[in-house]
């Protein structure tokens, strides 16, 4: 299950994502991913709360990445936790994305 | 669409001769075993994490291969990892480069031809009759590597399984390649599934170097 929420901060759109990405969760996470680099100059997802990222998860993240960066916006994430940050670390991820340590706003 | 498998079969014949430029060698075995398990996840029948395979949906395909190795899969639930799946399906695999070539013949992309060589020897050919997808593959390869944008899952997905295959020469010049071999490696990383199909390799050419085959 994963749950998403928006909300907008010092001109930054705040996607925080809580639970777990993975095959079931991918296509919601994407979708509002998509949409918020699709409709704002600055994006950046809250992994805080994110406590499983499997293969479909992180396609999905990609792909928003892929979206932001072919219309020139901004996208991050940001506060992961350990699992997420292992993993982000073995597939590369964190050579591709932009990671903060904690929210940028 | 073609499945993955399909497209990187299609990808080793050869354009002037219909010749396959890959046959045989245990990278490329382990690569396609890789490309199933892509279709697989694209197909939304599993899904994988660092380690572990999961399987989501035992429901046909409609792919031959695929629900063969689906099957499989969903009687053994000893296993878990993605590592030993690709193992279990390399030793099972049958002929997945002969299958993936009968899907692209039936397809019309592909035609078959046998003849003999020194009267005895029968030789196989695979003729291209519309070389507009495979030009496809090529330009999406050449795009993902030479490229610094994000590429779409399924050319990340192509690169992974065209490189440990030894295609990237039939679509990249070698000071190409050597000069993007830090982006191959970046792109071949992103998936577990190409991971550990680089560690498969990996541990048969190590064996293979110490004089003892693990894999005949």
């Amino acid at each position: 299950m994963i749950q998403v929420t928006e909300d907008t901060r010092n001109g930054w759109r705040v996607v925080t994502v809580t639970g777990r990405a993975d095959a079931e969760s991918a296509d919601t996470l994407e979708a509002t991913l998509r949409s918020a680099v699709e409709s704002n100059a600055r994006v950046v997802a809250d992994f805080a709360a994110l406590v499983y990222i499997s293969s479909a998860g992180l396609r999905a993240v990609l792909q928003a990445a892929r979206v932001a960066q072919s219309r020139g916006s901004e996208f991050a994430v940001c506060s992961l936790t350990e699992f997420v940050r292992k993993v982000f670390d073995m597939s590369g991820l964190n050579k591709i994305l932009h990671i903060h340590g904690e929210l940028p706003c | 669409m073609l499945t993955m498998l399909e497209e990187v079969v299609l990808l080793a014949v050869d354009e002037s001769t219909g010749g396959l430029r890959s046959r045989g060698s245990f990278g490329t075995a382990y690569a396609l075993v890789g490309a199933v398990f892509f279709d697989l996840a694209l197909a939304r029948r599993i899904d994988t994490d660092t380690e572990a395979v999961t399987i989501l949906d035992r429901s046909p395909t409609g792919s031959a291969v695929l629900d063969r190795v689906l099957a499989a899969m969903a009687q053994r639930g000893d296993i878990t990892s993605v590592r030993q799946w690709i193992e279990e399906i390399f030793y099972r695999r049958d002929d997945l480069e002969g299958e993936a070539l009968a899907s692209l013949i039936r397809q019309g992309i592909l035609r078959h031809e046998k003849s003999k060589r020194l009267w005895i020897i029968d030789v196989e050919r695979f003729p291209i009759v519309d070389n507009r997808t495979q030009r496809d593959v090529r330009v999406r390869i050449a795009d993902a590597i030479l490229s610094d944008t994000i590429p779409n899952t399924r050319d990340i997905m192509l690169v992974s399984i065209a490189e440990p295959c030894g295609l990237l020469n039939y679509v990249l010049t070698e000071d190409q390649i050597t000069a993007r071999r830090e982006r191959i490696q970046l792109l071949r990383n992103l998936e577990t599934i190409s991971r550990k199909v680089a560690h498969a390799i990996n541990d048969v050419e190590t064996s293979m170097h110490h004089g003892a085959p693990r894999i005949m």
